[in-house]
């Protein structure tokens, strides 16, 4: 039997899985995908350094890591239910019921999509399901195609997309509605931009910057906003466009588009059809938190963290007697701080379960301090107030220490 | 319009924005009645792909919920599991 049982091998898993195993705990992880790395295994661009952030060499080196302190890794194994059963948690997977006293929860963020009709025409995929046909899979996911929606994922991707010789034409808003909400809405899109710019790692997603250090442009800003767009590394990204259809017959064709004013309203005869035969669709990232919710755990709705999280502490325990959560699952971050959080819950297993001599505590504290340090490095940061986010929880779970009566919400 | 409101939802369980929109104003529902009465939410997936849209379109139909409150329940098993495997015997 296994003193810890990780699920998820991403970044967070990883770094869990060896933070447990260099102190003496047995662990195994399992993780659904054909192979370990997690999200890692599509994330390829340039920090501001310089230095390329090659996920994949990432992954490999995380892996190695653990194989050699004896972790024990199942891939393409699903957990399907999660519960505790007097002193260990059971974890159901499609291979059978594993047992431990401790489980980390390193599950990630899941992509939601802004629904657009014709959506559903062969062709039409997540951002996220470009990348990792492009970069895991290898495969050309077309010769000519539109992005639907505008974020910090979406020039990630584009990047990529452009690395490996793939001609994305445009990068077009999604129409406002009640389900795009803000993404459809120029002028709020423009500011979400200009936030995260500075943060950006690649001279392409730096465009904001330089073209914001112009005052004249931040006063006039998406009206002036050039109605062909501005080009990123080849691809124009077109503000004041928005997607209305997607069209095809028995695959995509092409989309349906019309100019926008600043709020997002379609202006009346600019409708026009541009031809396509591949469409991404980037609507954003949620806390995969699906495990944590069926154990029963409380969770809080921390919109900048990216919706629902389970409670947890700055040490990365929940409310729940060995159940801990790392990575993604706890708000959406880069791959770095994933693997922040990872060893950070790792030390904190270890502590829980008496190991790690009297130095854990040190350690512990080092982690956490180390997982801000990290953040405020972040080459890519998907949400510009992510650290009232942070905050927020960290406030959530002192007030709860500090006080039993404090409002929980269950979704579980 | 009617694009717009024949548009998939739900792709497992194959549910319209239109439906949707009906069977809220119909039954004046909660996020857990609306996905009852439609299915939406409730295919193969588990409802990963389609939460977050469901969510925002009940908070659309009804103003005075605020977002926080509304998340559909998650029930196990959060993978589509044959009985053998759920019943341990294969
Ligand atoms: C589409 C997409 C693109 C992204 N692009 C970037 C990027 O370019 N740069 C960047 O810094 N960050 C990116 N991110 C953010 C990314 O989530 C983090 O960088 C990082 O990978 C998070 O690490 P993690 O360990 O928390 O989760 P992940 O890396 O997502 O790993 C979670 C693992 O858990 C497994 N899992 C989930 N549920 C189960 C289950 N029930 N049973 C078994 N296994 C399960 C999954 O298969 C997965 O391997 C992206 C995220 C997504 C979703």
């Amino acid at each position: 039997m296994s003193d810890v049982i990780i699920i998820g091998a991403g970044p967070a898993g990883l770094a869990g899985a060896i933070a447990c195993a260099e102190n003496g705990l047995r662990v195994t992880v399992v993780d659904e995908f054909i192979k370990p790395g997690g999200r890692l295994l599509g994330q390829l661009h340039q920090e501001p350094s310089g230095d390329w952030w090659n996920g994949i060499k990432e992954a490999e080196r995380l892996h190695q890591n653990a194989m050699n302190l004896s972790v024990d890794i199942r891939c393409g194994v699903s957990v399907y239910n999660l519960e505790k059963c007097s002193q260990n948690w059971n974890v159901h997977t499609s291979i059978g019921t594993l047992t431990a006293p401790f489980v980390l929860i390193a599950t990630g963020a899941a992509e939601y999509p802004v629904p657009v009709p014709g959506w559903t025409l062969p062709g039409v995929m997540s951002i996220g399901a470009a990348q990792v046909m492009t970069n895991v899979h290898r495969v050309q996911v077309g010769k000519k195609g539109i992005i639907i929606g505008a974020n910090i994922l979406a020039f990630a991707i584009l990047n990529e997309l452009q690395l490996a010789g793939i001609n994305v034409e445009r990068i077009v808003l999604p129409e406002k509605n009640p389900n795009s909400q803000k993404a459809g809405e120029p002028e709020e899109v423009l500011k979400s931009l200009l936030h995260a710019s500075h943060l950006a790692p690649s001279p392409l997603l730096r465009f904001g910057s330089k073209f914001m250090k112009k005052d004249w442009i931040r006063k006039m800003g998406i009206n002036f906003y050039p109605k062909n767009g501005i080009k990123i590394n080849g691809t124009p990204l077109q503000l004041r466009k928005a997607a209305l259809e997607v069209i095809g017959k028995d695959q995509v064709e092409g989309v349906r588009i019309a100019d926008t004013d600043a709020n997002g309203k379609v202006i009346p005869g600019t409708e026009k059809i541009y031809e396509a035969d591949f469409v991404c669709i980037a609507g954003g990232l949620y806390p995969l938190a699906e495990l944590a919710a069926v154990t029963g755990c409380p969770f809080h709705y921390v919109p900048e963290l990216g919706g629902h999280v389970p409670s947890h502490s700055e040490t990365m325990e929940t409310p729940l007697d060995g159940l801990f959560v790392a990575g993604n699952i706890t708000g959406i971050e880069s791959g770095k701080i994933a693997m922040a959080q990872g060893i950070t819950a790792g030390l904190s297993i270890a502590k829980h379960a008496g190991k790690g001599k009297n130095n854990i505590n040190n350690k512990l504290q080092q982690a956490v301090q180390n997982i801000r340090t990290v953040r405020q490095n972040a080459a890519i940061q998907f949400n510009p107030d992510i650290d009232r986010g942070r905050s927020k929880m960290k406030q959530i779970w002192e007030d709860q220490h500090n006080n039993n009566n404090q409002t929980q919400e269950k979704i579980g | 319009m009617t694009n717009f409101e024949n548009m998939v939802i739900c792709r497992c369980e194959e549910v319209t924005y239109g439906q949707l929109l009906s069977t809220a104003a119909e039954h004046k529902c909660t996020a857990r009645e609306l996905k009852l009465r439609t299915r939406a939410g409730m295919g193969f997936c588990g409802g990963r792909t389609c939460r977050v849209s469901v969510d925002k379109i009940i908070e659309s139909v009804s103003p005075d919920i605020t977002p926080g409150d509304i998340p559909l329940k998650y029930q196990p098993p959060v993978r589509p599991v044959t009985f053998g495997t759920v019943g341990e015997k294969k």
